[in-house]
């Protein structure tokens, strides 16, 4: 993770070069002398984040481990049994399932579309900025707009979805209401949403390469797509592992257009972890367990963007 | 030549009809009667109104629920910046990589873990009872949010204020709260509004903690619209007018702040 972040505030190419550039800089023993004293500055921050972050995760581990009941009283310590629980439960290995499901069919789509997208928006041409704003607005409208928006679409009798189907003479789909068909229909949603948000990205990353590589490989006679492949793609990587770490994070938690337009049914189909988690504990009032479930899908948050990094940090050695 | 410039723009509409269709679906359907939302999709013709609107503040109390966005989205903003600007500065100063990692952390945890220990808390002091404390918890709750956001966008703003600026204020013996409130401050003051926007949208749309934890005075926009679906409401109008009136902050930005905006969200991931 820390060579993301390190990557974020350097973002203008400071002095401050970060791990992964190799060697520290010869002059970073001399204190920068407009550095001193602006220490406790730092401070409410950094106390309002711990107590922010710090104490809810470790409430929520304790909660996890002893046995609260939905009436408040907690008997206290009671071990592994709310992990024990849910590893014997199917309906967490569904849930795995269905977060793993919708994270590789998202990112898998996101990305590819986000790298068309991504180039069709980095092409200098009148109405640039006009067509980018457009493809903005997906990203930041408010999830629940987003989810009744596409309530109304998929609406099995009146949706316009089923309504364009019927004029090329496709037979409507239910598209929310078949558990076989519903998480394809909510990758969908995800995937309307963010792949502007991926290209965005990639489109910026696109148009600060450097342009010898390009003129390199026309000399050579090497197709455009020859290119892309060769040329453009390696030069990408870093922005494209950015764009697709910060999806993979969100779309492990993936909880606000499902919450809004399933509730993780029909049948536990669209039930991802973090929806589960939520239903367990606001829905079943089941405090402990539901604090198991959000520590499991913690480490699952955890590991795959680690696996990640470490990926990306062996790849790019 | 002009044949790439057709190729580009029969791109423009592919993906103009895929990505901003639905929000032009959105924003005709708000301004449709329910009879014609239900009728044929094709018919371009229906006669546009404004009731969708009017009814949602007739029957609800719809000024209400924006104000809560306002309160709850504009105070955990404000608070964002004031802890989060001069963290920032130190985080600059003083290159702190791993600083800026603590809150990333905040921003990869699943909001759901936030919300079960806040809920617990909320129920302890009372808040479920008390409007101006489930104002408080609310913004504390968004903070969550607004903060780790606020840090990550000011970071580069302060990167890109050169040095010597501060150290000729040094000969002055200015301290280093005067060179940051003086100096510093000042010259970041673009990147101040960015994080202003940008974050006021962000808490504006989130949607989790006030699920959890609004009570019935203090419900922003995002949870009444979606209490709409739950109470079984077949009034789409009703609903996308909701849907619309949700997303006018961001469209608007989009509208006059493009430019930020672009920069605030690509910021991190390209130099």
């Amino acid at each position: 993770m820390s060579d993301l972040m390190t990557k974020s505030p350097a973002a203008s190419g400071s002095a401050n070069a970060g791990p992964g550039a190799g060697a520290p800089p010869p002059r970073r023993r001399r204190v920068d002398p407009t550095a001193r004293g602006v220490w406790p500055f730092a401070l409410p921050a950094v106390l309002v984040t711990a107590v922010l972050v710090l104490v809810p995760v470790a409430y929520t581990i304790w909660l996890s481990v002893s046995d609260r009941q939905s009436d408040g009283t907690n008997s206290g310590f009671l071990g592994f049994a709310n992990y024990a629980e849910m590893f014997g439960n199917p309906q967490f290995w569904n849930s795995l399932k269905v977060t793993l499901f919708l994270f590789v069919v998202c990112l898998l789509v996101e990305t590819v579309l986000g790298l068309a997208l991504g180039y069709v928006m980095s092409l200098d041409v009148p109405g640039r900025r006009i067509f980018q704003g457009m493809m903005l607005v997906p990203a930041i409208t408010a999830s629940v707009a987003v989810g009744l928006v596409w309530l109304l679409i998929m609406d099995p009798s009146l949706g316009a979805a089923n309504q364009i189907l019927a004029k090329v003479g496709i037979d409507p789909v239910v598209w929310l209401g078949d558990p076989d068909i519903a998480p394809w229909s909510i990758a969908l949603v995800d995937i309307w949403q963010w792949t502007p948000f991926m290209a965005l990205i990639i489109s910026a990353g696109i148009r600060s390469l450097p342009e010898e590589p390009f003129e390199a490989a026309a000399l050579d006679g090497a197709s455009g797509w020859r290119t892309a492949w060769n040329v453009g793609l390696p030069l990408l990587r870093p922005v494209l592992t950015v764009a697709m770490l910060l999806r993979t994070v969100d779309l492990v938690r993936f909880f606000d257009t499902i919450y809004i337009m399933t509730q993780g049914g029909p049948v536990n189909s669209t039930n991802t972890l973090n929806v589960y988690g939520y239903n367990a504990g606001f829905v079943d009032h089941e405090p402990s367990y539901a604090a198991a479930l959000q520590v499991a899908l913690l480490v699952l948050v955890i590991m795959i963007a680690g696996g990640f990094t470490w990926f990306r940090q062996r790849a790019s050695r | 030549m002009t044949k790439r410039l057709g190729g580009v723009y029969a791109a423009y509409l592919v993906f103009a009809v895929i990505f901003f269709g639905p929000v032009l679906f959105m924003l005709w359907s708000s301004l449709r009667n329910n009879v014609d939302i239900t009728g044929s999709l094709f018919n371009i013709a229906s006669p546009l109104t404004l009731e969708n609107f009017t009814n949602l503040f007739e029957r609800f109390e719809f000024g209400r629920y924006i104000a809560n966005s306002f309160i709850v989205a504009g105070g955990s903003t404000i608070l964002g910046l004031v802890l989060g600007a001069p963290a920032a500065y130190v985080i600059v100063r003083r290159k702190l990589a791993a600083l800026g990692f603590v809150t990333l952390l905040a921003r990869m945890a699943p909001g759901v873990l936030f919300v079960l220990p806040l809920f617990v808390l909320s129920i302890r002091i009372g808040g479920p009872d008390s409007v101006a404390l489930n104002y408080a918890l609310l913004i504390v709750a968004h903070l969550i949010i607004t903060l780790p956001l606020c840090i990550w966008l000011l970071v580069p703003f302060f990167e890109e204020i050169p040095i010597s600026i501060e150290e000729s204020t040094l000969i002055d013996g200015a301290n280093a709260w005067q060179r940051f409130r003086r100096i510093a401050l000042p010259l970041a003051l673009p990147g101040l509004s960015v994080a202003l926007t940008l974050s006021f949208i962000f808490s504006w749309n989130y949607f989790l903690f006030a699920l959890a934890l609004a009570n019935e005075r203090t419900l922003p926009l995002t949870v009444i619209a979606f209490n709409f679906i739950g109470q079984g409401s077949n009034d789409f109008g009703g609903l996308m007018a909701a849907s619309t009136l949700i997303s006018a902050p961001a469209l608007l930005l989009t509208i006059f702040a493009q430019r930020w905006l672009v920069r605030g969200i690509t910021g991190g991931a390209v130099k």
